[in-house]
């Protein structure tokens, strides 16, 4: 091996927020970072499918750009290249939303949270693949092809921020935008061992991201770490005035109150619920996780979560019905343009009653209340597998192919997260494992509304004491 | 209770929405409302009066971290 190539998987084996710190000590550059992810993805890619399109070139006169740009003038994530889910507006640049219907859509204007991580000097390399229109959990793509999970070829990345677990996983980027709806950054975060995090609702700007659910629609970061999460929430929360519905809640520093210390922390275990018909392997991984925080001075309590059963059935209503109204009129005029397993979800979605969706709404506030009398009275996070099953192949989940059982096991993914999204609280999924058939584990935490930082400590905490986070897909490592 | 909710759906989607069932598969996903309309039946009763305008928005204020 010779000393550029060795230089360059060093390079990518850097986290974010270590990348950002060799730029700014002038250990690394911009375009040297640019180029060791390019050379990452030009030699896995084609195994991974993690891209939708690549912009080289654009990417590497940025980074020239911004090696330029006085120390003084620099912000906090100067020089390092990012890629997002393929549904982050910006202007001029393809958007195709991992859809046919969109397949050459350029829009006029730039979605805020890219310009917030553009300000901090972070730069992206192309569009990321995802489920199209946001709407599955697997990775399955019909239009672009299939994500596949860089731990197993055969496996689904999870969805639907498919590219970007992927991508981070391969080590292509430092972090990608997702979105999270129903789990759509918790399941790849997941399933490709990675670090993600959904921000509580309204905690950041939607504006110039693609729709699936006004009431469920979030935002956020998988990255490798909960430090690397942490560095890019603070740069994207917070109220935009262009998202009337963003909360205007000050953004703390949530990388200050990562330092390790769980005593006095309470970390509820659900005596419901989150557990019912997990995996043996994944309960495994997760008492062990338990066991770690336990050794940073966290107290373990059970705990019941009121309500878990209106909380499971009302958050499917929502974005249902929310994802049906947005897509009606292509549903009228194009409905074979999408695939078979979204084109058939939207078309069953128009059969939920107006009054069942209302319900759903007017509930949901009092449900948050009483979750939160009842649960955070007794603890300040509460945990659970992220996903309750070990890792599925993209066949046993391909509803478009056919495959017996296929809808079955594509729901059985969101059954933990997607009750977050419901109840709006933040959640961080980080890895605490691999399975029999060497595919990652993760676990959730969850905080009450705004308390972010609460639940990325607990996730640092753990990743200051294990190294899953620090694992490299085997045939990804250089 | 003996219902096609097969119809159900394909009667309500095209009425109110103007779409008609894309494929095979979008029937059977119909059909799986069966679960969710059971659901939602076991829930009855719990709606307050009172909840109703509810704002989640003022739920988030009211039960976030207070200390963040």
């Amino acid at each position: 091996m010779n000393i550029a190539v060795k230089h360059a998987s060093a390079l990518t084996a850097l986290s974010l927020t270590e990348a950002a710190e060799a730029v700014a000590k002038g250990e690394t550059t911009a375009v040297e970072l640019a180029k060791a992810a390019l050379d990452a993805i030009v030699a896995g890619d084609e195994r991974v499918n993690a891209f939708i399109w690549l912009d080289a070139e654009t990417a590497l006169e940025t980074a020239a750009a911004l090696d330029k740009v006085p120390m003084a003038e620099r912000g906090k994530l100067h020089g390092v290249p990012l890629a997002h889910k393929d549904m982050y507006y910006k202007a001029g640049k393809l958007s195709t939303c991992g859809s046919k219907i969109r397949a050459e859509f350029r829009p006029g204007y730039t979605a805020t949270v890219i310009e917030r991580l553009e300000a901090q000097g972070s730069f992206a390399l192309g569009g990321l693949n995802m489920a199209e229109f946001a709407q599955n959990a697997t990775g399955h793509n019909q239009h672009y092809g299939h994500c596949h999970n860089p731990w197993g070829l055969d496996y689904c990345p999870g969805g639907s921020s498919s590219g970007s677990g992927a991508a981070v996983a391969a080590r292509f980027v430092y972090a990608a935008l997702g979105s999270d709806t129903g789990g759509s950054i918790r399941l790849p975060a997941s399933l490709c061992g990675v670090t993600g995090i959904k921000g509580t609702q309204t905690r950041v700007s939607r504006h110039g991201v693609m729709p699936l659910s006004f009431s469920a629609d979030n935002v956020g970061p998988l990255a490798r770490t909960a430090k690397d999460c942490a560095r890019i929430m603070a740069v994207i929360a917070g109220h935009d005035p262009k998202d009337p519905t963003s909360a205007k809640e000050p953004v703390p520093d949530y990388e200050a109150s990562l330092d390790g210390d769980l005593k006095g922390l309470k970390v509820g275990v659900p005596k419901n619920y989150f557990l019912d018909d997990v995996d043996p392997e994944v309960m495994a991984a997760f008492e062990a996780m338990l066991e770690v925080l336990k050794g940073r001075g966290a107290t373990l309590v059970p705990v019941t979560i009121p309500h878990i059963e209106a909380v499971a059935t009302y958050g499917g209503v929502v974005s249902r019905v929310e994802g049906a109204t947005i897509h009606a009129e292509w549903m009228r005029q194009r409905p074979q343009d999408y695939a078979v397993h979204l084109n058939s979800r939207l078309y069953a979605s128009m059969g939920i009653p107006a009054v069942v969706y209302a319900e759903a709404l007017a509930r949901r506030g009092p449900i948050l209340k009483e979750i939160a009398a009842v649960v955070f009275s007794q603890v300040d996070v509460f945990v659970a597998p992220t996903i309750r099953c070990k890792a599925p192949t993209l066949l046993s989940t391909d509803v478009d192919a056919g495959t017996p059982g296929a809808l079955d096991a594509f729901n059985r993914l969101s059954l933990n997260t997607r009750p977050i999204n419901y109840m709006g609280l933040p959640s961080v999924s980080a890895p605490c494992g691999l399975d029999s058939n060497g595919m990652p584990i993760g676990f959730q935490v969850q905080a009450r509304p705004f308390g972010e930082g609460k639940a990325l400590k607990v996730a640092d905490a753990f990743q200051r004491d294990t190294s899953y986070h620090r694992e490299r897909p085997p045939g990804f490592a250089v | 209770m003996s219902m096609d909710i097969k119809a159900l759906v394909r009667e309500q989607a095209e009425a109110w929405s103007g779409v008609i069932p894309p494929n095979a598969v979008s029937e059977e996903l119909a059909a799986g409302f069966s679960s969710l309309m059971a659901g939602l039946s076991a829930l009855r009763g719990q709606l307050a009066f009172e909840d109703e305008p509810s704002s989640f928005e003022a739920a988030l204020q009211a039960t976030k971290e207070p200390n963040p």
